[in-house]
């Protein structure tokens, strides 16, 4: 029977990780529930904020975290060009067709990091990155309670800009019925775009985040994608504050099947909890459609 | 709308047998490298026809192909080493276990409806990897070796190729008869078939069942042919991948769809080969330039140029 | 129906046409590789591929290699499997079908070199490989035609706690034990590191495994921690060695001797870790400092020619490949059992040290215990080659 530090450092530790990967799979939500499209790059634009987080820290020194919004604005720009392009001439046309571009994407753009970066492992070295915070008997890293806070506020964010805005309100309209906004004027072609875009900047920063608290090389990104998803049918397609419950929920469950059954099952415990959640309740458990 | 001129399935069924008799004495004239991409080849084409009969006919996407190719290669494995099974034999009982798990998991699976059936299905393979690879009674990441040599390939050229010939068969079967307009009718509208008193449940079931059962076989033939199995490699997501990109290449619901697809796909990989550092950035540049232009894949890419052309010289 | 059947068969032929062209030419010997240069295991193929391509470069460079009376170059054939054991066995066999390979190199880890072995051992063919652990080599069959160049996992186990030990370092013999499923990690982790650690005379007061792409060790650290573990032997791949290494940081866990094997051996596990890595043990079957020939400047050549940072591994491709080629200059033939035959034969000195194979096909690199120290590895033992003081404890 493990001690009462160990549980309680482990679960929490779990939530305040659940809690970071619900950024990544904000991302992945927002896209699903707008354009109905299963992002299958998802974990490769995760892996390009990573990167750009790790040269902007190389480069200027200045730490990544600050700057977050920078990246978050150069992965929004690689994405403008990849709907415009690419899935917009796409956009009559059923969901595999978009789905199985992303995944083109997805494998371009893994040949791409290991041509540029090769497959070196690489961490975000920030000096915060291995230390320990401990609160009576809970110890848990202090780069995950900065990555949870950092995570929060964007989330947060994320939601007062699709329910209070003109922009969030154009989104939800294209979300429910793309036809009908269309007839009450709203341009859901752009509405779209953008959409794409702060999907994929959110796996950005995600991605940053991540590369500070972990590593990641070029092929990481598969194992991203498949978290995100669960996230994301845990929390409801679309809701963006679902998606924060989802991560947070399925951390903690990751912890406790980690605890009983030893780490090698979380993914495992991840996975089934997913399965089951899908036969049961595939909406998610958030309360109302959006 | 297009009314497709169907070929009756006997005639079909005799074009097949007519290939299977001529490709059955193909070792005697095709050498070793001829003889290696045609059982790629095969195995290939047997996953597309279960995937497209699925997807293409029943509507429904599958991301789970890995799980069945994977079941596949360890039962195989389980009654050659254990239990000396002869081949064919064990074939048989790997396509039965496929359809007996496609039958456990499908009251689950079917509740999933589109988009949910097909992130389901990825969350049931990936789920049955990480169990392969973590319990070790399954052999764990080492897993499992082939006891005796495997036959020679000219034999397991013509295993591939009967495999082949069952899921060509079976996919005529359900293409090319009345059964095809009950598929469609589940594919196109699900509430409305089962209001005329088709059951959408037993329908999904019959084709889900079907292609695991391929896809189980095909998985043992592969295993066969390696003779060393483990979870990353029999039970990978490169599978499901392959086979979805093959069929969508090739034209989804097409006849010759999964044809066309495994034969693109193949000759596509060895003419990269030289190409060892980009190829699969080359790859996708390709897949995105065909999911562009080719919408209902190489199949409806000709079939359209062929009307064009018909079209011109009318006029 | 029958116009699209038509059609069909004629792309079927063109297709077959393609297919059955060779592209071997007559005048040169072809040596076959299929490499993970994708997917997971694309950084040790990387490795490989500079370590065979040097090699081949430099026969070629002194003119090529005499067989059947003529001076003919080596063509170096790459082919990537994506680290898909499927792959490495379809891309062994076009390499020996299609492009006339005389011999293989062999891939990375025992999935994929297995694979690959199986092919050539049915097609008669040597294989050389610079990448597999030897009891999991020896474990599959009894090779013919298959040559490995490596270490030896019980051999592991020894060294480091034996390095522990003849520096006299002083902790409470307590040891935790942490290892992936691959099949190296549950032999090495699972079987032999317990048997050894109980004959130093540690307690073992934990055994835990995970599976290889695993990147939360939450619960595995907070046992050890709580166990109050001096010592920890650790089997994993690179990501999850700088994981693990960050995530006992940041849970503020720090034994007093940290063994990290595999992860810990390429240059970027000190890069992307920084003073982390510091005092880190490692077991090292080849070092810069060892006093073979180029060992020095191998090291230097592949920074400098790839930007990149070492690795182990450059040297033992390296080594695989030379002692091929000088099986076929023995052989004075591109006959696949005089190579065979040439190969059982070789007994010389590479850049990895002396290389003899015994008769499972075996060549056994002996290990010493390396240490991080300021981002370069130091040898702490056997203390008659160490190149360093030994760091103790972790800091």
């Amino acid at each position: 029977m493990l001690a009462l530090s160990v549980a309680s450092s482990s679960i929490v530790s779990g939530v305040l990780l659940g809690g970071m990967l619900a950024l990544a799979a904000l991302g992945l939500s927002i896209v699903l529930g707008v354009m109905r499209l299963v992002n299958l790059a998802h974990g490769d634009f995760l892996l390009v904020g990573a990167y750009a987080g790790f040269f902007f820290f190389t480069f200027t020194g200045v730490d990544p975290l600050l700057g977050l919004p920078v990246i978050a604005l150069f992965v929004a720009a690689l994405a403008i060009p990849v709907y415009r392009y690419l899935l917009q001439p796409l956009a009559e046309r059923g969901a595999e067709a978009q789905m199985m571009t992303m995944f083109a994407i997805s494998i371009i753009l893994e040949n791409v990091f290991v041509l540029a970066f090769s497959a070196d492992t690489r961490s975000i070295g920030v000096s915060y990155a291995a230390l320990p915070l401990t609160l009576g008997p809970v110890t848990v890293p202090l780069v995950y309670v900065i990555g949870f806070a950092i995570s929060l506020v964007a989330i947060l964010a994320v939601h007062w800009l699709i329910a209070r805005t003109a922009f969030g309100r154009d989104l939800r309209a294209s979300a429910a019925d793309a036809e009908a906004a269309a007839t009450i004027g709203v341009d859901v072609n752009r509405v779209r775009m953008l959409t794409f875009a702060l999907g994929v900047a959110c796996a950005g920063i995600g991605g940053t985040l991540i590369g500070t608290a972990f590593q990641f090389s070029p092929s990481s990104g598969g194992a991203y994608l498949l978290n995100s998803l669960a996230i994301v049918v845990l929390g409801g397609l679309g809701n963006v504050l679902g998606t924060l419950f989802g991560g947070l929920a399925l951390g903690a469950l990751q912890s406790v099947g980690g605890l009983a059954l030893g780490d090698g099952y979380r993914d495992l415990v991840g996975m089934a909890i997913f399965l089951l959640v899908l036969a049961f309740r595939p909406e998610g458990f958030a309360r109302g459609r959006r | 709308m297009k009314r497709e001129k169907i070929a009756p399935a006997p005639r079909e069924a005799a074009v097949i047998l007519v290939a299977f008799a001529v490709l059955w004495f193909a070792p005697a004239f095709i050498g070793e490298y001829g003889l290696q991409l045609g059982f790629r080849t095969l195995i290939y084409l047997t996953l597309a026809e279960g995937w497209n009969l699925m997807a293409g006919s029943a509507g429904l996407v599958s991301l789970g192909t890995s799980c069945f190719v994977g079941l596949g290669a360890y039962v195989a494995y389980g009654l050659l080493n254990g239990l000396d099974l002869p081949l064919p034999a064990a074939l048989v009982v790997c396509a039965l276990s496929g359809a007996a798990l496609a039958a456990l998991v499908s009251p689950a699976l079917f509740r999933l409806r589109g988009l949910y059936f097909t992130v389901g299905t990825l969350a049931l393979a990936e789920l049955l990897r990480l169990i392969m690879i973590n319990v070790s009674a399954f052999g764990g990441a080492t897993g499992f070796f082939l006891k005796n040599d495997p036959p020679a390939l000219p034999i397991l050229f013509r295993y591939a190729l009967a495999v082949a010939v069952i899921a060509a068969l079976a996919a005529t079967l359900c293409v090319r008869t009345r059964a095809s307009v009950i598929l469609r009718s589940v594919r196109d509208d699900e509430d409305a078939a089962a209001q005329m008193g088709v059951r959408p449940f037993r329908v999904k079931l019959a084709a889900f069942m079907l292609a695991s059962a391929l896809a189980a076989m095909a998985g043992a033939v592969q295993a066969v042919k390696l003779g060393a199995i483990e979870p990353y490699g029999m039970f990978g997501l490169q599978w499901s991948i392959d086979v979805l990109t093959m069929v969508i290449i090739g034209g989804v619901g097409a006849r010759l769809g999964p044809l066309v697809g495994a034969l693109f796909v193949i000759a596509l990989g060895e003419a990269l080969a030289d190409y060892p550092e980009a190829h699969i950035a080359i790859a996708g540049v390709i897949l995105i330039v065909l999911i562009r232009f080719a919408p209902r894949g190489i199949v409806g890419l000709a079939a359209a140029l062929g009307r064009a052309a018909r079209g011109r010289a009318l006029a | 129906m029958t116009a699209n059947a038509l059609k069909v068969c004629a792309a079927a032929i063109v297709v077959a046409t393609t297919f059955g062209l060779a592209s071997a030419s007559a005048d040169e010997i072809v040596i076959g590789a299929s490499l993970p240069l994708s997917g997971p295991l694309a950084g040790f193929g990387s490795f490989q591929q500079w370590g065979y391509k040097r090699a081949v470069d430099e026969v070629n460079k002194a003119g090529g290699i005499e067989v059947n009376g003529k001076k003919e170059m080596v063509k170096l054939i790459i082919r990537d499997d994506k680290t898909d054991p499927n792959a490495t066995a379809s891309n062994t066999e076009t390499l020996l079908s299609r492009d006339g390979a005389v011999a293989m190199l062999g891939s990375c880890t025992p999935a994929l070199v297995n694979a690959g072995a199986l092919v050539a051992e049915r097609a008669k063919k040597p294989l050389v490989t610079g990448c597999d652990p030897l009891e999991a080599f020896k474990s599959v069959r009894n090779w013919k035609w298959v040559w490995d160049i490596f270490f030896d996992e019980p051999e592991l186990a020894n060294a480091e706690l034996k390095a522990v030990q003849d520096w006299g370092a002083k902790t409470n013999m307590k040891l935790a034990i942490w290892h992936d499923n691959g099949p190296d990690g549950q032999v090495v982790g699972g079987k032999l590191w317990p048997e050894v650690a109980k004959s130093f005379g540690y307690e073992v007061v934990q055994n835990a495994e995970f599976p290889v792409d695993n990147t939360q060790f939450t619960s595995i650290i907070g046992e050890a921690k709580s166990k109050d573990a001096d010592v920890v032997l650790v089997d994993a791949i690179t990501p999850q060695a700088i994981a693990i290494r960050k995530q006992m940081a940041a849970e503020g866990y720090t034994p007093k001797v940290l063994n990290i094997e595999k992860g810990a051996e390429p240059v970027q596990f000190a890069e992307a870790l920084g003073k982390l890595s510091d005092g880190v043990l490692v077991g090292g079957y080849w070092d810069p400092s060892f006093p073979y020939p180029a060992a020095a400047d191998l090291s230097k050549a592949f920074e400098s020619e790839t930007k990149l940072s070492s690795s182990q591994h450059i040297a033992d491709s390296y080594a695989a490949a030379q002692v091929l080629l000088d099986a076929i200059v023995t052989a004075g033939s591109t006959d696949a059992g005089k190579i065979n035959a040439a190969l059982a034969k070789t007994n010389k000195t590479y850049v990895v040290g002396p290389v003899k194979f015994d008769e499972n096909h075996t060549a056994k690199l002996p290990i010493v215990a390396l240490q991080w120290q300021g981002g370069k590895t130091v040898i702490v033992w056997p203390k008659s080659e160490k190149t360093g003081d030994f760091l103790f404890p972790l800091p």
